[in-house]
């Protein structure tokens, strides 16, 4: 599940109008202002869709498996909407007799701010591949250590995955009645998982130290940021607090 | 057990932000520069077998339910603090990314949540003292349930803490807790006897893969809790500085000339014309929802705390700035293609 929902994420990668870190930067001042926005002000959240709507259709990302995602993130945050829905019910307006509750706002006020900051994320990541982030990361200064892991992982987690799927899969086979599913039974199945998975970071290790690899993944220097992202920055950040102001 | 960005103040995600970021240069710093290389490629590879290893199920006894391992525990155990702090950030890193799980500004509190407690606190404080060196299995089943339930209670009271904080969710604090430790002990309890299985048969067939950890320097108490104490300065202090009830810089300032805390717009002047010009040019002037007429003795009494943005044409305004976003998006989509097909012919 988790492999083939990081593929159904990622759709073609396209050039971006700004460069990488500072897409990321703005991304980041993006979900600020989102969150910024006041616990009943339904209008201002709403307003702040319009980033990511422009994201998904300006680039044609399929929408799809970002509603997909979303749904499957949204249990924790459905019951804390639930729990506003249910403790705040003071009327706040009434239209046309029917009593609007302040917990009605400001329960669709948190899904709605879910939905908007995380399509933007998903539709980010679906159009910039995984090892341009990585690039992204280190002209944004972020240590070497860190940007060579998330690379590391990102590619191995596909290997791992499958590995994993076949062994349950083989299991679930043998398994009658629900015997064998417990978790004594599973450690013992993560426990080999385990072992595979060091003998094989060491063959991987092998196969990459004859390829030149010493501690980092990419040895070129990072991009530094242009004054163009940084005008792109600053203007995106100006955008968001008019749109902020205004509604 | 993520934090969400929507139920985050800017300060309270802002201040995790910046401790976890913190954390994770920090924790770079202390990784001993080798030569090798090999260590990295572990620390990767332990990265994508978490991933691997929640892919498998089990069955909870009793419940009918399944669950799957989380982690955190398990690879302070395998790689040491600061290794597995980075390769448990690493992995939430990805999850928000691809998975949605929280959100970008929620990173810094479930960074702060499910690394930094499981590698700084649960392992050297409790794990660490309880299994020893080489500790037997009853110590190894002891330390495992009791660091992995307390590592997940914190975690659970840390998320309360964090949503109490940025007043989002109406849920009272006790309501809160009393939700959220109960169930988090039970999946603590899972979750150590799940960490203890693996450990045992590690123990048992590759016990060098225990090394790494144990030779390791557990970080100090002293740093551990200069950290907390840097979590709460820095919540505190940005928080009481955004809930201050005083009158802010400017405030203070025409109070100290005029005696008021805002000016009177001057009337008969410029400003009058403006803001007539102001209310003419207006798409949807003067927006509010309707006023109720009737409104009960109860509810006169007890005013909505909604905000008047929060408005009928103001809902209206921000959907017309949906659509316009949605055509303009796909004007430049409709360009851009159009651009590539001229290019290929």
């Amino acid at each position: 599940m988790q492999r083939s929902g990081i593929e159904a994420i990622h759709a073609e990668a396209r050039p971006l109008p700004v460069g990488d870190g500072a897409a990321i930067m703005i991304l980041a001042i993006y979900i600020m202002f989102v969150i910024s926005v006041q616990k009943f002000d339904l209008a201002g959240v709403i307003a702040f869709g319009a980033f990511p709507l422009l994201l998904t259709t300006a680039s044609g990302i399929a929408l799809l498996p970002i509603m997909k995602r979303l749904v499957i993130a949204s249990p924790f945050i459905l019951f804390m909407a639930a729990g506003n829905l249910a403790l705040d019910r003071s009327t706040a307006v009434m239209i046309a007799g029917f009593a609007i509750t302040g917990g009605m706002i400001s329960a669709s006020v948190i899904v709605l701010k879910t939905v908007v900051t995380l399509a933007a994320l998903l539709s980010l990541m679906a159009v910039m591949p995984f090892h341009r982030f990585g690039m992204a990361l280190r002209s944004l200064r972020v240590p070497e250590v860190f940007v060579t892991q998330l690379l590391l992982v990102y590619r191995y987690s596909f290997l791992l995955s499958e590995e994993a799927t076949a062994m349950q899969k083989a299991r679930d086979l043998r398994s009658f009645g629900g015997h064998g599913k417990g978790p004594l039974v599973t450690a013992k199945l993560i426990a080999s998982l385990l072992i595979r998975t060091t003998a094989r970071a060491e063959r991987i290790y092998m196969a990459m130290s004859a390829r030149g690899f010493r501690t980092a993944l990419d040895s070129r220097p990072a991009i530094a940021m242009k004054p163009g992202d940084l005008a792109a920055i600053a203007g995106a950040a100006a955008l968001f607090g008019l749109i902020r102001y205004f509604f | 057990m993520h934090m969400s960005d929507a139920l985050l103040s800017p300060v309270v995600g802002g201040a995790f932000w910046a401790i976890s970021t913190g954390m994770i240069g920090w924790s770079a710093r202390k990784i001993p520069v080798e030569t090798d290389g090999s260590k990295t490629v572990l620390m990767g590879v332990m990265g994508a077998f978490v991933f691997a290893a929640q892919m498998i199920n089990f069955t909870i006894p009793g419940t009918g339910s399944s669950g799957h391992i989380g982690g955190g525990l398990l690879l302070a155990v395998l790689l040491g603090p600061w290794r597995a702090f980075i390769t448990l950030a690493s992995v939430l890193v990805i999850q928000a990314l691809f998975f949605a799980d929280g959100g970008l500004l929620a990173l810094g509190c479930n960074i702060f949540n499910m690394a930094f407690i499981p590698a700084f606190i649960a392992w050297p404080f409790i794990y660490r003292p309880i299994a020893g060196g080489e500790g037997s299995a009853t110590r190894l089943a002891t330390a495992s349930i009791a660091a992995s339930t307390l590592g997940l209670l914190a975690g659970a009271f840390s998320v309360v803490i964090q949503t109490t904080l940025s007043g989002i969710s109406d849920l009272p604090f006790n309501v809160f807790v009393l939700f959220m430790l109960p169930i988090h002990a039970v999946i603590g309890i899972v979750e150590g006897v799940l960490t203890w299985g693996v450990l045992s048969f590690i123990a048992s067939t590759e016990p060098g893969l225990l090394r790494t950890a144990s030779e390791t320097r557990a970080p100090k108490t002293g740093f551990v809790t200069a950290m907390l104490f840097v979590a709460a300065l820095a919540i505190g202090g940005a928080l009481s500085w955004f809930a201050s009830s005083n009158p802010d810089g400017l405030e203070w300032s025409i109070a100290k000339v005029t005696g008021k805390e805002e000016l009177a717009s001057p009337a008969g002047t410029a400003h009058e014309f403006l803001s007539g010009l102001q209310n003419k040019l207006a798409i949807l002037p003067d927006y509010d929802f309707r006023r109720t007429e009737n409104l009960t003795a109860e509810e006169a009494a007890e005013p909505s705390p909604v905000h008047p943005g929060a408005s009928l044409s103001g809902i209206a305004g921000s959907v017309m700035v949906l659509l316009i976003a949605g055509s303009v998006g796909l004007l430049l989509r409709n360009r851009r293609e159009s651009t590539i097909t001229a290019t290929r012919s």
